[in-house]
């Protein structure tokens, strides 16, 4: 037995990234959820258009944006060949199924993770992927964008009207520094004219429009469900990974946990609810 | 009372295995499961009927970790914090059919019938858990110098009669509980404290080589361990492991 291997990764440590990579994923998700919460302000999207707009453009954000989905990536690998070389460890399966009283939330998570790949990757379609340019969705840019661009040509009588109508419509916001809800036909409109002009995606509006169709509303609120289930599992057990076992406040890391999970799950829950009936 | 008995009857290792229905009839509910299969090898025996079954046993009193059938679901049947040979046959109904199968893992092959080979066990003690050099005779409990609250974890850990039901119940068939029971009595005394850092370190690599699986958290081991080896002793195992990670940068003898 060669203990002494650089390579060797055990099953502990393996473990541990999971949970490290876990738990990283727990205070972005805590994260994410506090910023959603700004949808349900009725101000036309002033508050979340000046958030998603410095979380597109920061510099740190966008670092954290690869670390995130690097996370996401390797917590997902890792679980998954756990899961597997786990399988093989009992090659024959036993005839009857186990009655062992257990905690079902460890025994499920290799599932409600599966499942929430799969809400992932619709969630991602929805909204993510928009700002990726793989899916068109709804729009915003600064109005100074068209003030300071000098077009090379003269601009289109298309433009100009589609640049009109978004004015007239009302979609500008107060102080008229944003021009939001922009289709994507105008977007590539506007874009063709004033080519230097910085179109990003308008999430408020987009999840204000998707939210008030119920079977999205549905479908995400099935998501969070999974999220619960999921993190409900995750929370106690990074703990008992992490070695953080304590004949007193472990109590408190399982009353934490329960917390953590419902204020998550209803705060995400909250969004779709609100929007859909029209908070 | 009446049960009719489905047991897992292989030749060898390399055969293939299958299950056997029997019946038993005026078992007394005072009788011990391993007292009922003893009735049954009788009659097995009387009647020209077949080759006993083979099943592993000692002590007969709960404490000596060879016997061990997963019965119905689950290792050491029906009733917490016991071994096979301390259930007895008014746990079940009359009537009853009773599913009798070995441990299943990769680590734990099967020698005949339910008897199963555990020496992976001895190779993980033979790896690390034991401490190097000659300690004494047994010390008064009072001499040495620990709180008695360590003393009392240190003992409830090294309760462990490695049955192997940890194992069994475990759907990864990870032997975290035995490990975390080993690595952490020996840990909370002074005489397995110097070498502790390397004594996990050993363990939980011969763990992994032997083909046993991870944690996942899922405590099955707890429920089942019929010596009620708390969960603690895995987080201690982990806490072991990421103290020894970073603090065990000395070259290993060889």
């Amino acid at each position: 037995m060669d203990t002494n291997k650089l390579i060797k990764i055990s099953s502990i440590t393996k473990k541990l990234l999971v949970a490290l990579f876990g738990a990283f994923l727990l205070v972005f998700l805590l994260f994410h959820m506090c910023a959603n919460l700004f949808i349900l302000a009725k101000d036309g999207g002033e508050a979340y258009g000046a958030f998603t707009h410095f979380m597109g453009t920061n510099v740190i954000v966008k670092v954290l944006e690869v670390v995130l989905l690097g996370t996401f990536l390797l917590h997902i690998c890792l679980s998954v060949y756990l899961w597997w070389q786990n399988r093989k460890n009992r090659p024959v399966r036993y005839h009857q199924t186990s009655r062992t009283k257990t905690a079902k939330g460890s025994k499920l998570a290799i599932i409600s993770g599966s499942l929430l790949l799969v809400c992932l990757i619709f969630h991602f379609y929805d909204f993510y992927f928009v700002k990726l340019n793989f899916v068109e969705g709804t729009y915003m840019v600064k109005t100074e964008e068209f003030m300071n661009s000098e077009p090379d040509q003269e601009i289109s009588e298309e433009a100009r009207v589609a640049f009109m109508n978004l004015i007239n419509d009302g979609k500008t916001s107060k102080d008229m520094q944003w021009i939001r809800q922009i289709s994507a036909e105008d977007k590539a409109v506007l874009q063709e004219a004033f080519p230097k002009a910085e179109f990003e995606p308008d999430f408020y509006a987009m999840a204000r429009q998707k939210f008030s169709i119920w079977h999205i509303v549905l479908g995400y609120l099935v998501f969070f469900l999974v999220v619960g289930l999921h993190i409900r599992h995750g929370f106690e057990s990074a703990f008992q990974t992490f070695g953080l076992n304590h004949y007193k406040y472990s109590r408190l890391v399982e009353i934490l946990g329960i917390i953590y999970c419902w204020v998550v799950c209803l705060g995400f829950a909250i969004v779709p609810i609100g929007v859909f009936f029209g908070l | 009372m009446n049960f009719t008995l489905h047991i897992w009857r292989q030749e060898n290792a390399k055969a293939k295995g299958h299950f056997e229905t029997y019946k038993v009839s005026d078992i007394s509910p005072e009788c011990s499961f391993l007292e009922m299969l003893d009735i049954l090898n009788e009659q097995l025996i009387n009647d020209h009927i077949a080759h006993p079954v083979c099943f592993d046993n000692d002590c007969r009193e709960g404490i000596c970790g060879m016997c061990g059938l997963y019965i119905n679901g689950r290792p050491h049947g029906n009733d917490d914090g016991i071994t096979t040979c301390q259930l007895h046959m008014r746990k079940f109904h009359d009537g009853d059919e009773i599913w009798i199968e070995p441990w299943r893992a990769k680590a734990f092959p099967i020698i005949r019938d339910l008897v199963v080979d555990r020496s992976a066990f001895d190779k993980i003690i033979q790896s690390g858990g034991y401490v190097s050099v000659t300690t004494g005779g047994v010390p008064d409990a009072n001499a040495i110098p620990v709180p008695k609250r360590f003393a009392d974890m240190a003992m409830d850990a090294a309760e462990c009669i490695g049955c192997g039901a940890c194992v069994a119940a475990c759907k990864n068939a990870s032997a975290m509980l035995f490990v975390g029971a080993k690595v952490a009595h020996l840990a909370m005394l002074p005489q397995g404290q110097v070498e502790a850092n390397e004594r996990v370190k050993k363990m939980v690599c011969k763990m992994d080589e032997l083909g046993f699986g991870s944690c996942t958290n899922t405590y099955a081991c707890e429920a089942e361990c019929p010596k009620q080896i708390k969960r603690q002793n895995i987080a201690r195992l982990n806490r072991e492991w990421i103290k020894q990670l970073f603090a065990g940068n000395h070259k290993p003898e060889e």
